[in-house]
């Protein structure tokens, strides 16, 4: 089967519950808001191919499963990420301070060199701010990551976060490859791609 | 914290080891209301893997399901003078120590299920590169595939030819029900079977130890029966017929996991229970924690985590597992067994007699379980005694006597299990099994399922879930989901939600 892409990323959506996360996914992948049927269903991440520099990017992005609600998501959930959008509520003063959590959660158990970006999330609501623009765009500066505030609901930006993040991601990648240096891998396996064969027993008429 | 948590569920399991993660899943996939709590702060109670600091401290504080433990440092070796103590701990988080690893056979109960439910989406697995065995204290690989049989410098010409014939006549059995073999040795042992095709020694030794995995007691059937399950699991991904997945067992439990909170299962880790109650007709279940009532038409609970206050109903805990765990500057074997700094191997070890077995898994740096470089090495056996050491004393001699590897850290630990865990008659709490002495995870997974149709009747234990690209949505309304993509089970489910929807309305 020929591939249809040329870079497969992995990315990650972490932040508090109720920031954002879900409806960012879907704004990102399905163009849709409304996600209140998503548990009966079983959505865990949404895939969605992107065009960057002529290079076909498919993006699988993941969510938590709700996982984060008591601060249980799994270690393996961090597994094989390349990316990482880490998400507030620009009008939860806590979601906020909690980024630092989700930051030395992700250094536990993340890749060392993980893509991370920072969104504040529901910039529609700006009445209801408790986090000004400056204390994001700070609090990026101080991690060394990039910066945005997005609407999943109003669709501000929620693009644009996606391609910078795949970009830096892609650049990373070419730089890696450039040096010709990937990434450790033994082969890898996964059941998916199971072969159909029988049994080389017998078919054998050797010996 | 547990503020918002909702106070009745359909299940409450308790424990986040592999049985109960897996019906955890197969509870919330037929669109039952889990919670899914664990005591410890981590996935996985006795089947996680840990890093070296965590599981140092493990080992440290007994717990109910895990004791004895102990570990020692070594010097380091004049050939790697740079791992101490110190850059071992430095590279603490590199590592995956497994408290009950294990490898899956390709075509097995676990792979199958994996690939039923659409679980395997969550986990990568490496193909292990050898099985191994001991012939007159030599480690040599036993050979797997087709080109592996030619290759080998192990087996002679003849022998190449013998073993052929052997596996041959096994793959075919059963297929003639009137087989002259089975007529001829119902009742009588494997052994005595694979004495009478005229093997040699080695190719005896090569199908008992590693093929078939007998002692010489286990029936013709069953060994017969092993050897099949080991030849239609060739093939498949790699040269050998088992998988080891990636980054240690510890993560098989967190994939189930992950698909029981897909589907809408609450997890709560560092939680403990401090008592189970019922209602005389037990058809409510009251549990108290942390200070909050919850209810629950059923619960599930691992043997560890009992409350205090039911624990004796399930009987003593006893010694069940001996583990070693080692972690060495140099793989076992030769060269040729661990080709490109190695990967995984397998090897089951024989004492007194072939009356006792133990299992040894050595994993390179390619199994994501520890740094580049080093070896960790997995010593099974089943507990006979309250010392892990001594109970593995004959194993260890047999593989570090003559070529020994350099050994950076050694532990030991019991891994226990209650007397009457079968018991469950004396509470209406279903009870699960701890780890079991086995290579693949049949026995885990026969459990899980055991008390899921208890639980659940007519109900379907996992089946598929769809992928992410089958459910399409349209737009702003979600109405417009596509229903025909998805499994009819969940069409049903989703129908039925929207039909209470519009009572709802009614009823305003």
């Amino acid at each position: 089967m020929a591939k249809t892409y040329d870079y497969l990323f992995k990315l990650l959506l972490i932040g508090d519950s109720g920031v954002g996360k879900t409806c960012i996914l879907f704004r990102f992948s399905e163009d849709a808001f409304n996600t209140t049927f998503i548990s009966t269903i079983g959505i865990d991440f949404k895939i969605r191919t992107i065009e960057l520099d002529n290079k076909k990017i498919k993006l699988q992005i993941w969510d938590t499963a709700g996982q984060e609600r008591f601060r249980t998501i799994t270690t393996a959930y961090y597994r094989g990420a390349m990316g990482i959008m880490l998400v507030y509520d620009i009008t939860q003063e806590k979601s906020f301070e909690n980024i630092k959590n989700w930051i030395r959660n992700i250094e536990e158990n993340a890749a060392a060199d993980v893509e991370k970006m920072l969104l504040g999330n529901k910039c529609e609501l700006n009445d209801k701010r408790q986090v000004s623009k400056e204390r994001g765009e700070q609090l990026a500066i101080e991690y060394g990551i990039k910066f945005m505030e997005t609407s999943a609901k109003a669709s501000i930006n929620v693009e644009e976060a996606f391609l910078t993040l795949a970009s830096d991601i892609k650049a990373k990648t070419e730089k890696r490859m450039e040096a010709n240096n990937p990434p450790k891998g033994g082969h890898q396996l996964k059941l998916t791609e199971i072969r159909t064969k029988d049994s080389w027993l017998s078919r054998c008429s050797l010996l | 914290m547990s503020d918002d948590l909702p106070e009745e569920f359909d299940l409450i399991v308790l424990g986040t080891g592999f049985a109960e993660s897996c019906i955890a899943a197969a509870a919330s996939r037929i669109g039952k209301t889990v919670l899914h709590i664990d005591s410890h702060d981590y996935y996985g109670d006795v089947w996680n893997s840990f890093s070296l600091e965590a599981f140092n401290k493990l080992l440290d504080q007994p717990s109910s399901s895990l004791r004895n433990g102990s570990y020692t440092w070594h010097e380091p070796a004049e050939e790697a003078p740079s791992w101490t103590r110190e850059t071992l701990l430095e590279k603490s988080r590199r590592f995956s120590l497994d408290l009950s690893p294990r490898v899956a056979y390709s075509a097995g109960a676990l792979v199958q299920l994996l690939i039923k439910s659409n679980i395997c989406r969550y986990a990568e697995f490496r193909a292990l590169d050898h099985v191994c065995m001991l012939y007159n204290n030599e480690l040599v690989s036993v050979p797997c595939s087709r080109s592996d049989v030619f290759n080998t410098k192990t087996l002679t010409m003849v022998e190449k030819r013998l073993l052929m014939k052997f596996l041959t006549a096994c793959n075919d059995y059963g297929e003639d029900k009137c087989n002259e073999d089975a007529l001829a040795f119902r009742g009588r042992t494997f052994l005595e079977y694979l004495k009478a095709q005229r093997v040699t020694d080695k190719i005896a030794t090569c199908v008992m130890q590693a093929i078939a995995m007998c002692d010489a007691s286990s029936s013709f059937e069953t060994g017969m029966q092993r050897t099949q399950r080991f030849l239609a699991s060739l093939g498949r991904y790699g040269n050998t017929p088992f998988l080891f997945p990636m980054y240690g067992c510890g993560e098989l439990p967190q994939c189930f996991c992950r698909l029981c909170a897909v589907f809408g299962g609450i997890y709560c880790l560092k939680r403990s229970v401090d008592d189970i109650s019922w209602t005389p007709d037990a058809k409510e279940l009251l549990l108290s924690s942390a200070g909050k009532t919850l209810r629950a038409k059923h619960i599930v609970c691992a043997p560890g985590q009992l409350p205090a206050t039911l624990a004796p109903h399930y009987g003593q805990l006893q010694p069940h597992i001996s583990r070693g765990l080692f972690i060495a500057a140099s793989p076992l074997g030769n060269e040729e067994l661990n080709k490109g700094g190695g990967g995984v191997n397998l090897l089951r070890l024989l004492a007194d007699e072939g009356q006792r077995e133990a299992c040894l898994i050595q994993l390179s740096h390619y199994s994501g379980a520890c740094p580049a470089g080093l070896y960790i090495l997995h010593l099974t056996t089943p507990a006979f005694s309250e010392d892990p050491a001594a109970d593995l004393a004959d194993f260890t001699a047999q593989l570090f006597e003559t070529n020994a590897p350099q050994i950076l850290y050694s532990a030991y630990f019991t891994i226990t299990a209650p007397t009457n865990a079968n018991e469950s008659a004396a509470t209406p709490i279903y009870c699960t099994a701890a780890p079991a002495y086995e290579l693949d995870y049949d026995a885990a997974i026969a459990d899980a399922r055991h008390i899921f149709s208890q639980i659940y009747e007519n109900d379907d234990f996992l089946p598929r879930a769809p992928d992410p690209e089958e459910i399409v949505v349209d737009g702003e309304d979600p109405s417009a989901l596509n229903e025909h993509s998805l499994p009819e089970d969940l069409r049903a489910q989703l129908h039925d939600l929207q039909q209470a929807a519009q009572q709802m309305d009614i009823a305003e």
